[in-house]
Protein backbone atom coordinates (compact mmCIF):
# COMPACT_ATOMS: atom_id res chain seq x y z
CA UNK A 1 0.00 0.00 0.00
CA UNK A 2 1.29 2.94 -1.08
CA UNK A 3 2.24 5.58 1.76
CA UNK A 4 -0.57 8.51 2.39
CA UNK A 5 0.47 11.57 0.08
CA UNK A 6 -1.06 15.16 0.67
CA UNK A 7 -4.03 15.88 -0.62
CA UNK A 8 -3.26 17.27 -4.06
CA UNK A 9 -3.85 21.08 -4.55
CA UNK A 10 -3.53 23.94 -7.10
CA UNK A 11 -0.27 25.95 -6.97
CA UNK A 12 0.10 29.68 -6.78
CA UNK A 13 1.26 31.37 -10.33
CA UNK A 14 1.92 34.40 -10.49
CA UNK A 15 0.67 36.68 -13.82
CA UNK A 16 3.52 36.99 -16.11
CA UNK A 17 4.52 40.56 -16.34
CA UNK A 18 4.35 39.72 -20.21
CA UNK A 19 0.45 39.20 -20.11
CA UNK A 20 0.07 42.45 -18.07
CA UNK A 21 2.21 44.99 -20.45
CA UNK A 22 -0.37 42.82 -23.38
CA UNK A 23 -3.57 43.55 -21.60
CA UNK A 24 -2.49 47.09 -21.33
CA UNK A 25 -1.31 47.99 -24.78
CA UNK A 26 -4.69 45.96 -26.19
CA UNK A 27 -6.53 48.74 -23.64
CA UNK A 28 -4.63 51.56 -24.71
CA UNK A 29 -5.32 50.49 -28.39
CA UNK A 30 -8.55 50.32 -28.10
CA UNK A 31 -9.15 53.47 -26.22
CA UNK A 32 -7.38 55.34 -29.02
CA UNK A 33 -9.46 53.53 -31.42
CA UNK A 34 -12.54 54.33 -29.81
CA UNK A 35 -11.63 58.06 -29.31
CA UNK A 36 -10.72 57.96 -32.86
CA UNK A 37 -13.78 56.50 -34.68
CA UNK A 38 -16.15 55.91 -31.99
CA UNK A 39 -17.80 59.66 -32.49
CA UNK A 40 -17.94 60.36 -28.23
CA UNK A 41 -21.65 58.32 -28.56
CA UNK A 42 -23.12 60.95 -30.14
CA UNK A 43 -26.45 60.23 -31.14
CA UNK A 44 -25.68 62.16 -34.68
CA UNK A 45 -22.74 60.46 -35.73
CA UNK A 46 -22.82 57.18 -37.78
CA UNK A 47 -20.57 55.34 -39.48
CA UNK A 48 -19.02 56.35 -42.28
CA UNK A 49 -18.49 59.29 -40.05
CA UNK A 50 -15.94 59.50 -37.40
CA UNK A 51 -17.09 62.24 -35.12
CA UNK A 52 -19.24 65.36 -35.20
CA UNK A 53 -16.79 67.61 -36.85
CA UNK A 54 -16.51 64.75 -39.83
CA UNK A 55 -20.21 65.40 -40.14
CA UNK A 56 -20.42 68.95 -40.25
CA UNK A 57 -17.74 68.98 -42.75
CA UNK A 58 -19.62 66.71 -45.09
CA UNK A 59 -22.92 68.85 -45.06
CA UNK A 60 -23.78 70.20 -48.11
CA UNK A 61 -22.93 73.90 -48.32
CA UNK A 62 -21.63 76.58 -51.15
CA UNK A 63 -18.11 77.55 -48.64
CA UNK A 64 -19.28 80.69 -47.41
CA UNK A 65 -18.28 84.56 -47.98
CA UNK A 66 -14.66 83.89 -48.65
CA UNK A 67 -11.95 86.28 -47.86
CA UNK A 68 -10.77 87.12 -51.31
CA UNK A 69 -14.51 87.83 -52.08
CA UNK A 70 -14.83 90.31 -49.48
CA UNK A 71 -11.36 92.01 -50.48
CA UNK A 72 -12.45 91.94 -54.37
CA UNK A 73 -15.75 93.98 -53.42
CA UNK A 74 -14.11 95.76 -50.76
CA UNK A 75 -11.80 97.13 -52.98
CA UNK A 76 -14.33 97.73 -55.90
CA UNK A 77 -16.92 99.49 -53.64
CA UNK A 78 -15.83 100.71 -50.20
CA UNK A 79 -12.07 101.26 -50.76
CA UNK A 80 -12.27 104.10 -53.24
CA UNK A 81 -13.38 106.27 -50.20
CA UNK A 82 -12.25 104.31 -47.20
CA UNK A 83 -9.13 103.21 -48.83
CA UNK A 84 -7.80 100.12 -49.29
CA UNK A 85 -5.84 100.10 -46.08
CA UNK A 86 -8.38 101.04 -43.98
CA UNK A 87 -7.37 104.08 -42.71
CA UNK A 88 -9.68 106.37 -44.68
CA UNK A 89 -9.23 109.87 -46.24
CA UNK A 90 -9.56 112.97 -44.11
CA UNK A 91 -12.80 114.93 -45.48
CA UNK A 92 -13.76 112.00 -47.42
CA UNK A 93 -14.74 108.71 -45.36
CA UNK A 94 -13.74 107.68 -41.76
CA UNK A 95 -11.16 104.96 -40.85
CA UNK A 96 -12.11 101.61 -40.27
CA UNK A 97 -9.12 100.49 -38.73
CA UNK A 98 -9.14 100.76 -34.80
CA UNK A 99 -12.55 101.93 -35.10
CA UNK A 100 -15.28 100.88 -32.50
CA UNK A 101 -18.56 101.09 -35.19
CA UNK A 102 -16.32 98.18 -37.22
CA UNK A 103 -15.38 96.24 -34.01
CA UNK A 104 -18.70 96.49 -32.46
CA UNK A 105 -21.96 94.73 -32.89
CA UNK A 106 -22.44 93.26 -36.49
CA UNK A 107 -26.30 94.43 -36.03
CA UNK A 108 -25.20 98.35 -36.39
CA UNK A 109 -22.37 98.02 -38.67
CA UNK A 110 -24.67 95.78 -41.38
CA UNK A 111 -27.40 98.79 -41.35
CA UNK A 112 -24.98 101.23 -42.06
CA UNK A 113 -23.88 100.07 -45.94
CA UNK A 114 -27.80 99.40 -46.82
CA UNK A 115 -29.20 102.76 -45.76
CA UNK A 116 -26.40 104.60 -45.64
CA UNK A 117 -25.14 107.02 -43.02
CA UNK A 118 -25.17 110.79 -42.53
CA UNK A 119 -24.40 113.46 -39.66
CA UNK A 120 -22.00 114.09 -36.94
CA UNK A 121 -20.35 110.97 -35.86
CA UNK A 122 -17.25 110.10 -33.72
CA UNK A 123 -15.06 107.46 -34.98
CA UNK A 124 -11.73 106.65 -32.65
CA UNK A 125 -12.13 109.78 -30.76
CA UNK A 126 -12.67 112.28 -33.96
CA UNK A 127 -15.51 113.69 -35.11
CA UNK A 128 -16.75 113.28 -38.57
CA UNK A 129 -19.76 115.01 -40.73
CA UNK A 130 -20.16 113.62 -43.77
CA UNK A 131 -22.75 111.97 -45.35
CA UNK A 132 -22.46 107.96 -46.73
CA UNK A 133 -25.13 106.86 -49.33
CA UNK A 134 -26.49 103.42 -49.46
CA UNK A 135 -23.83 101.75 -51.03
CA UNK A 136 -23.86 98.38 -49.99
CA UNK A 137 -28.19 97.84 -50.63
CA UNK A 138 -27.54 96.70 -54.21
CA UNK A 139 -25.02 94.18 -53.12
CA UNK A 140 -26.07 90.10 -52.35
CA UNK A 141 -26.40 89.30 -48.94
CA UNK A 142 -23.03 86.77 -49.14
CA UNK A 143 -21.34 89.57 -50.79
CA UNK A 144 -22.50 91.96 -48.24
CA UNK A 145 -21.31 89.55 -45.46
CA UNK A 146 -18.42 88.82 -47.39
CA UNK A 147 -17.31 92.90 -47.57
CA UNK A 148 -18.19 93.56 -44.08
CA UNK A 149 -16.38 90.10 -42.79
CA UNK A 150 -13.44 91.36 -44.78
CA UNK A 151 -13.39 94.66 -42.91
CA UNK A 152 -13.97 93.05 -39.53
CA UNK A 153 -11.29 90.69 -39.54
CA UNK A 154 -8.33 92.94 -41.97
CA UNK A 155 -5.77 95.19 -40.56
CA UNK A 156 -5.86 94.07 -37.07
CA UNK A 157 -9.34 94.40 -36.62
CA UNK A 158 -10.49 90.96 -34.86
CA UNK A 159 -14.17 91.28 -34.75
CA UNK A 160 -16.45 88.51 -35.28
CA UNK A 161 -17.66 87.15 -39.23
CA UNK A 162 -20.96 88.53 -40.68
CA UNK A 163 -22.88 85.67 -42.31
CA UNK A 164 -25.21 86.18 -44.99
CA UNK A 165 -28.16 85.41 -42.95
CA UNK A 166 -27.63 87.98 -40.55
CA UNK A 167 -27.48 90.38 -43.24
CA UNK A 168 -30.89 88.63 -44.48
CA UNK A 169 -32.39 89.30 -41.54
CA UNK A 170 -31.65 93.19 -41.44
CA UNK A 171 -32.53 93.55 -44.81
CA UNK A 172 -36.08 92.04 -43.95
CA UNK A 173 -36.26 94.20 -40.99
CA UNK A 174 -35.61 97.60 -42.48
CA UNK A 175 -37.77 96.94 -45.45
CA UNK A 176 -38.27 99.70 -47.90
CA UNK A 177 -36.27 102.24 -45.42
CA UNK A 178 -34.60 105.08 -47.95
CA UNK A 179 -33.77 107.41 -45.11
CA UNK A 180 -30.01 107.21 -44.25
CA UNK A 181 -28.83 106.60 -40.31
CA UNK A 182 -27.60 109.55 -37.63
CA UNK A 183 -25.18 108.04 -35.20
CA UNK A 184 -27.66 108.52 -32.37
CA UNK A 185 -30.26 106.41 -33.97
CA UNK A 186 -27.69 103.63 -34.46
CA UNK A 187 -26.76 103.96 -30.58
CA UNK A 188 -29.87 103.76 -29.42
CA UNK A 189 -30.91 100.27 -31.50
CA UNK A 190 -29.81 97.03 -29.02
CA UNK B 1 -22.23 28.87 0.49
CA UNK B 2 -18.72 30.51 1.81
CA UNK B 3 -18.66 32.58 -0.73
CA UNK B 4 -22.21 33.89 -0.91
CA UNK B 5 -21.93 38.12 -1.16
CA UNK B 6 -18.92 37.12 -3.58
CA UNK B 7 -21.56 35.55 -6.05
CA UNK B 8 -23.73 37.77 -5.21
CA UNK B 9 -21.81 40.67 -6.53
CA UNK B 10 -20.05 39.25 -8.86
CA UNK B 11 -23.63 38.18 -10.81
CA UNK B 12 -25.13 41.70 -9.65
CA UNK B 13 -21.93 44.05 -11.40
CA UNK B 14 -22.18 41.07 -14.49
CA UNK B 15 -25.82 42.06 -15.03
CA UNK B 16 -25.83 45.70 -14.07
CA UNK B 17 -22.88 45.72 -16.20
CA UNK B 18 -24.50 44.27 -19.47
CA UNK B 19 -27.25 46.48 -18.38
CA UNK B 20 -25.64 49.95 -18.17
CA UNK B 21 -23.58 48.92 -21.54
CA UNK B 22 -26.73 47.43 -24.02
CA UNK B 23 -30.16 49.43 -22.20
CA UNK B 24 -29.00 52.37 -20.67
CA UNK B 25 -26.45 53.81 -22.70
CA UNK B 26 -28.40 53.52 -26.47
CA UNK B 27 -31.02 55.31 -24.32
CA UNK B 28 -29.32 57.95 -23.20
CA UNK B 29 -27.56 57.93 -27.12
CA UNK B 30 -30.53 57.65 -28.85
CA UNK B 31 -33.70 57.79 -26.34
CA UNK B 32 -34.81 61.39 -26.85
CA UNK B 33 -35.16 61.32 -30.85
CA UNK B 34 -37.46 63.57 -32.09
CA UNK B 35 -38.76 64.18 -35.70
CA UNK B 36 -35.84 66.98 -37.24
CA UNK B 37 -35.76 69.17 -40.31
CA UNK B 38 -34.75 67.53 -43.41
CA UNK B 39 -31.48 68.94 -44.86
CA UNK B 40 -32.16 72.61 -46.55
CA UNK B 41 -36.18 72.22 -46.37
CA UNK B 42 -38.88 73.13 -43.67
CA UNK B 43 -40.32 69.41 -44.43
CA UNK B 44 -40.10 67.55 -40.62
CA UNK B 45 -38.81 64.25 -41.08
CA UNK B 46 -39.68 61.42 -40.39
CA UNK B 47 -43.35 61.60 -40.47
CA UNK B 48 -45.85 58.94 -38.56
CA UNK B 49 -46.50 56.12 -41.05
CA UNK B 50 -50.53 56.36 -42.20
CA UNK B 51 -53.00 54.00 -40.53
CA UNK B 52 -53.26 51.32 -43.25
CA UNK B 53 -49.27 51.27 -43.25
CA UNK B 54 -48.85 50.85 -39.53
CA UNK B 55 -51.32 48.24 -39.98
CA UNK B 56 -49.22 46.20 -42.94
CA UNK B 57 -46.11 46.50 -40.42
CA UNK B 58 -48.19 43.60 -38.45
CA UNK B 59 -48.92 41.53 -41.64
CA UNK B 60 -44.94 42.58 -42.31
CA UNK B 61 -44.09 40.85 -38.90
CA UNK B 62 -46.60 38.33 -39.02
CA UNK B 63 -45.45 36.58 -42.10
CA UNK B 64 -41.64 36.76 -41.51
CA UNK B 65 -40.88 39.11 -43.89
CA UNK B 66 -37.85 40.57 -42.24
CA UNK B 67 -36.47 36.97 -41.93
CA UNK B 68 -35.51 37.41 -45.48
CA UNK B 69 -35.45 40.95 -45.88
CA UNK B 70 -33.21 43.77 -43.90
CA UNK B 71 -34.12 47.66 -43.65
CA UNK B 72 -30.83 48.96 -43.07
CA UNK B 73 -28.64 50.34 -45.39
CA UNK B 74 -24.73 50.94 -44.81
CA UNK B 75 -22.41 53.67 -46.52
CA UNK B 76 -18.63 53.16 -46.36
CA UNK B 77 -17.51 56.63 -47.39
CA UNK B 78 -18.82 59.92 -48.54
CA UNK B 79 -17.76 62.10 -51.33
CA UNK B 80 -18.10 65.55 -52.52
CA UNK B 81 -18.75 66.78 -55.69
CA UNK B 82 -18.11 70.47 -56.59
CA UNK B 83 -21.06 72.11 -58.63
CA UNK B 84 -20.84 75.34 -60.44
CA UNK B 85 -24.25 76.73 -60.26
CA UNK B 86 -23.65 79.86 -61.20
CA UNK B 87 -21.11 81.99 -63.32
CA UNK B 88 -21.67 85.38 -61.62
CA UNK B 89 -20.95 88.77 -63.77
CA UNK B 90 -17.33 88.13 -63.99
CA UNK B 91 -16.83 85.47 -66.88
CA UNK B 92 -12.92 86.04 -67.58
CA UNK B 93 -12.27 85.79 -64.08
CA UNK B 94 -14.36 82.49 -63.81
CA UNK B 95 -12.42 80.60 -66.50
CA UNK B 96 -9.35 81.66 -64.91
CA UNK B 97 -10.42 80.54 -61.82
CA UNK B 98 -11.90 76.91 -63.26
CA UNK B 99 -8.68 76.21 -65.38
CA UNK B 100 -6.65 76.41 -61.93
CA UNK B 101 -9.07 73.81 -60.08
CA UNK B 102 -10.10 71.64 -63.44
CA UNK B 103 -6.68 70.60 -65.41
CA UNK B 104 -6.89 69.09 -68.32
CA UNK B 105 -9.51 71.74 -69.42
CA UNK B 106 -8.22 74.20 -72.23
CA UNK B 107 -9.50 78.08 -72.50
CA UNK B 108 -12.28 77.89 -75.34
CA UNK B 109 -13.03 74.74 -74.21
CA UNK B 110 -14.08 76.67 -70.87
CA UNK B 111 -15.93 78.96 -72.21
CA UNK B 112 -18.27 75.80 -74.22
CA UNK B 113 -18.08 73.94 -70.64
CA UNK B 114 -19.36 76.64 -68.84
CA UNK B 115 -22.75 76.94 -71.12
CA UNK B 116 -24.48 74.38 -69.20
CA UNK B 117 -25.08 74.78 -65.60
CA UNK B 118 -25.37 73.93 -63.36
CA UNK B 119 -23.23 71.21 -63.47
CA UNK B 120 -20.15 69.22 -61.39
CA UNK B 121 -16.59 70.81 -61.83
CA UNK B 122 -14.88 67.94 -59.94
CA UNK B 123 -15.72 64.70 -58.52
CA UNK B 124 -14.92 62.41 -55.69
CA UNK B 125 -12.93 64.79 -53.23
CA UNK B 126 -12.46 64.91 -49.92
CA UNK B 127 -14.07 67.64 -48.07
CA UNK B 128 -11.01 69.78 -47.47
CA UNK B 129 -10.21 69.35 -51.45
CA UNK B 130 -13.89 70.36 -52.22
CA UNK B 131 -13.75 73.46 -49.59
CA UNK B 132 -10.77 74.51 -51.32
CA UNK B 133 -11.72 74.37 -54.77
CA UNK B 134 -15.02 76.50 -54.19
CA UNK B 135 -12.66 78.68 -52.42
CA UNK B 136 -10.83 79.64 -55.58
CA UNK B 137 -14.37 79.58 -57.72
CA UNK B 138 -16.49 81.87 -55.38
CA UNK B 139 -13.72 83.84 -54.88
CA UNK B 140 -13.77 84.64 -58.58
CA UNK B 141 -17.59 85.92 -58.13
CA UNK B 142 -19.08 82.28 -59.40
CA UNK B 143 -21.50 80.52 -57.16
CA UNK B 144 -20.19 76.71 -56.09
CA UNK B 145 -21.48 74.24 -54.12
CA UNK B 146 -20.30 71.19 -52.17
CA UNK B 147 -22.51 68.31 -53.15
CA UNK B 148 -22.53 65.44 -51.00
CA UNK B 149 -22.63 61.68 -52.72
CA UNK B 150 -22.52 58.46 -49.81
CA UNK B 151 -21.14 55.69 -51.28
CA UNK B 152 -20.99 51.99 -50.49
CA UNK B 153 -21.71 48.49 -51.81
CA UNK B 154 -25.22 48.60 -50.91
CA UNK B 155 -25.64 52.46 -52.60
CA UNK B 156 -24.01 50.88 -55.72
CA UNK B 157 -27.20 48.12 -55.78
CA UNK B 158 -29.37 51.05 -56.31
CA UNK B 159 -31.18 50.30 -52.94
CA UNK B 160 -30.85 53.48 -51.75
CA UNK B 161 -29.31 57.13 -51.55
CA UNK B 162 -27.52 56.89 -48.26
CA UNK B 163 -27.33 54.85 -44.91
CA UNK B 164 -30.24 54.34 -42.69
CA UNK B 165 -30.03 55.71 -39.48
CA UNK B 166 -31.66 55.11 -36.13
CA UNK B 167 -34.11 58.50 -37.05
CA UNK B 168 -35.64 56.69 -40.12
CA UNK B 169 -37.34 54.18 -37.63
CA UNK B 170 -38.88 56.56 -35.38
CA UNK B 171 -42.74 55.09 -35.88
CA UNK B 172 -41.81 51.90 -36.09
CA UNK B 173 -42.60 49.33 -33.53
CA UNK B 174 -41.27 47.05 -33.55
CA UNK B 175 -38.58 48.04 -35.98
CA UNK B 176 -38.23 45.59 -38.81
CA UNK B 177 -34.16 45.59 -39.80
CA UNK B 178 -33.62 42.18 -40.53
CA UNK B 179 -30.55 40.49 -40.24
CA UNK B 180 -30.55 38.59 -43.45
CA UNK B 181 -30.88 39.49 -47.10
CA UNK B 182 -32.32 36.30 -48.81
CA UNK B 183 -34.22 39.18 -50.46
CA UNK B 184 -33.05 42.51 -51.60
CA UNK B 185 -33.39 45.51 -48.68
CA UNK B 186 -36.38 47.05 -48.56
CA UNK B 187 -35.20 50.53 -46.53
CA UNK B 188 -36.31 52.21 -50.00
CA UNK B 189 -38.50 49.80 -51.73
CA UNK B 190 -41.43 52.59 -51.53
CA UNK B 191 -39.40 54.73 -53.51
CA UNK B 192 -37.99 52.23 -56.08
CA UNK B 193 -41.24 50.79 -57.06
CA UNK B 194 -43.72 53.00 -56.36
CA UNK B 195 -46.73 50.81 -58.13
CA UNK B 196 -49.40 49.63 -55.47
CA UNK B 197 -50.27 47.02 -58.68
CA UNK B 198 -46.90 45.98 -59.23
CA UNK B 199 -46.30 44.71 -55.32
CA UNK B 200 -49.81 42.65 -55.15
CA UNK B 201 -48.91 40.39 -58.37
CA UNK B 202 -45.50 40.48 -57.11
CA UNK B 203 -47.03 38.72 -53.82
CA UNK B 204 -49.09 36.72 -55.76
CA UNK B 205 -47.07 35.77 -58.08
CA UNK B 206 -43.11 36.55 -57.36
CA UNK B 207 -41.86 35.47 -60.62
CA UNK B 208 -43.99 37.36 -62.59
CA UNK B 209 -42.00 40.19 -62.18
CA UNK B 210 -38.96 39.19 -61.19
CA UNK B 211 -37.82 36.10 -62.98
CA UNK B 212 -34.79 35.03 -61.01
CA UNK B 213 -37.24 35.80 -57.53
CA UNK B 214 -36.48 33.28 -54.24
CA UNK B 215 -39.60 34.37 -52.62
CA UNK B 216 -42.28 32.25 -51.80
CA UNK B 217 -45.87 33.51 -53.60
CA UNK B 218 -48.20 34.57 -50.41
CA UNK B 219 -51.43 33.63 -52.10
CA UNK B 220 -53.16 33.47 -48.75
CA UNK B 221 -53.10 37.47 -48.90
CA UNK B 222 -55.63 36.70 -52.18
CA UNK B 223 -59.22 35.13 -52.24
CA UNK B 224 -60.84 33.38 -54.99
CA UNK B 225 -64.25 34.35 -54.89
CA UNK B 226 -67.14 34.20 -57.35
CA UNK B 227 -68.20 37.26 -59.31
CA UNK B 228 -71.43 38.12 -58.12
CA UNK B 229 -72.81 41.22 -60.19
CA UNK B 230 -69.80 42.77 -61.78
CA UNK B 231 -65.57 42.35 -61.51
CA UNK B 232 -64.19 43.90 -58.54
CA UNK B 233 -61.98 47.22 -59.76
CA UNK B 234 -59.23 45.41 -57.40
CA UNK B 235 -59.19 41.89 -59.10
CA UNK B 236 -55.86 41.03 -60.06
CA UNK B 237 -55.05 40.73 -63.93
CA UNK B 238 -53.03 37.94 -64.06
CA UNK B 239 -51.20 35.43 -67.46
CA UNK B 240 -53.60 32.70 -68.37
CA UNK B 241 -52.15 29.59 -66.25
CA UNK B 242 -52.53 32.12 -63.03
CA UNK B 243 -56.15 33.05 -63.86
CA UNK B 244 -58.77 32.00 -62.10
CA UNK B 245 -61.71 29.59 -63.79
CA UNK B 246 -64.52 32.18 -65.84
CA UNK B 247 -66.58 33.41 -63.29
CA UNK B 248 -63.98 33.42 -60.38
CA UNK B 249 -61.69 36.65 -59.93
CA UNK B 250 -58.58 36.79 -57.08
CA UNK B 251 -58.70 39.98 -55.20
CA UNK B 252 -56.29 40.72 -52.43
CA UNK B 253 -57.69 40.74 -48.88
CA UNK B 254 -57.14 43.67 -46.43
CA UNK B 255 -53.75 42.04 -45.21
CA UNK B 256 -52.44 42.44 -48.77
CA UNK B 257 -53.42 45.88 -48.92
CA UNK B 258 -51.94 46.58 -45.74
CA UNK B 259 -48.97 45.61 -46.73
CA UNK B 260 -48.79 47.22 -49.90
CA UNK B 261 -49.27 50.46 -48.26
CA UNK B 262 -46.74 49.63 -45.46
CA UNK B 263 -44.50 48.39 -48.42
CA UNK B 264 -45.17 51.68 -49.85
CA UNK B 265 -44.34 53.97 -47.16
CA UNK B 266 -40.85 52.47 -46.77
CA UNK B 267 -38.11 54.85 -47.84
CA UNK B 268 -35.17 56.44 -46.09
CA UNK B 269 -33.54 59.04 -48.47
CA UNK B 270 -34.37 62.00 -46.38
CA UNK B 271 -31.31 64.05 -46.35
CA UNK B 272 -30.60 64.74 -42.69
CA UNK B 273 -28.15 65.85 -40.91
CA UNK B 274 -26.86 62.92 -39.77
CA UNK B 275 -27.07 61.09 -43.19
CA UNK B 276 -25.90 64.12 -45.31
CA UNK B 277 -26.51 64.03 -49.10
CA UNK B 278 -27.41 66.31 -52.43
CA UNK B 279 -29.53 65.51 -54.62
CA UNK B 280 -28.33 66.81 -58.09
CA UNK B 281 -30.88 68.96 -60.33
CA UNK B 282 -30.56 67.64 -63.77
CA UNK B 283 -28.50 70.13 -66.09
CA UNK B 284 -30.68 73.14 -67.08
CA UNK B 285 -33.19 71.68 -64.68
CA UNK B 286 -32.77 73.94 -61.67
CA UNK B 287 -35.68 74.34 -59.58
CA UNK B 288 -37.26 71.25 -61.00
CA UNK B 289 -36.56 69.09 -57.97
CA UNK B 290 -37.48 69.88 -54.20
CA UNK B 291 -33.85 69.20 -53.07
CA UNK B 292 -31.77 71.53 -51.12
CA UNK B 293 -29.24 72.13 -54.11
CA UNK B 294 -32.05 73.13 -56.19
CA UNK B 295 -32.97 75.95 -53.27
CA UNK B 296 -29.28 77.19 -53.52
CA UNK B 297 -29.89 77.34 -56.83
CA UNK B 298 -32.83 79.12 -57.29
CA UNK B 299 -31.64 81.59 -55.09
CA UNK B 300 -28.42 82.23 -57.15
CA UNK B 301 -30.56 82.97 -59.97
CA UNK B 302 -31.94 86.09 -58.77
CA UNK B 303 -28.15 87.14 -57.73
CA UNK B 304 -26.70 88.63 -61.27
CA UNK B 305 -29.40 91.21 -61.64
CA UNK B 306 -29.19 92.21 -57.58
CA UNK B 307 -25.12 92.39 -58.49
CA UNK B 308 -23.67 95.94 -58.49
CA UNK B 309 -22.91 97.38 -62.01
CA UNK B 310 -19.31 98.69 -61.13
Amino acid sequence: MPPETAEPGAGNMPVPVWLMVLFFVLLYGGMVFFDRYGGWFDAEVYMPYASLADVQACQPHGGGPSAERGRAVYENICGLCHNSDGKGRPGQAPPFVGSEWVTGSPNLMIRIPLSGLSGPVRVDGTEWNLSMPAMGAALPDDDLAGVLTYIRQSWGNKASAVTPEQVKAVRAELGARSQPWTAEQLKALP
Amino acid sequence: MNYGPLLFLAAFFALAGSWFGFVLTPQAQIGQLQPTNMLGAPTLYPQARPGLARQGLGVYRANGCADCHTQQLRQRGTLCDVVLSDTGTNIPAVITALLKVKPGLSGPAARQWLSVLPRPVLQGLTPAEADAAVRVLNGAGAKATVSIVPVGPDLARGWGKRRTVARDFLFDYPVALGSQRIGPDLANVGARQPDAGWHLRHLYAPRLEVKVSAMPPHRFLFEKRKIERSPSPDAMVLPRDLAPPPGYEIVPKPEAGALVAYLLSLRADAPLFEAPLTVIPAPGAAGATNAPAASGATSTNAAPTKAPAK
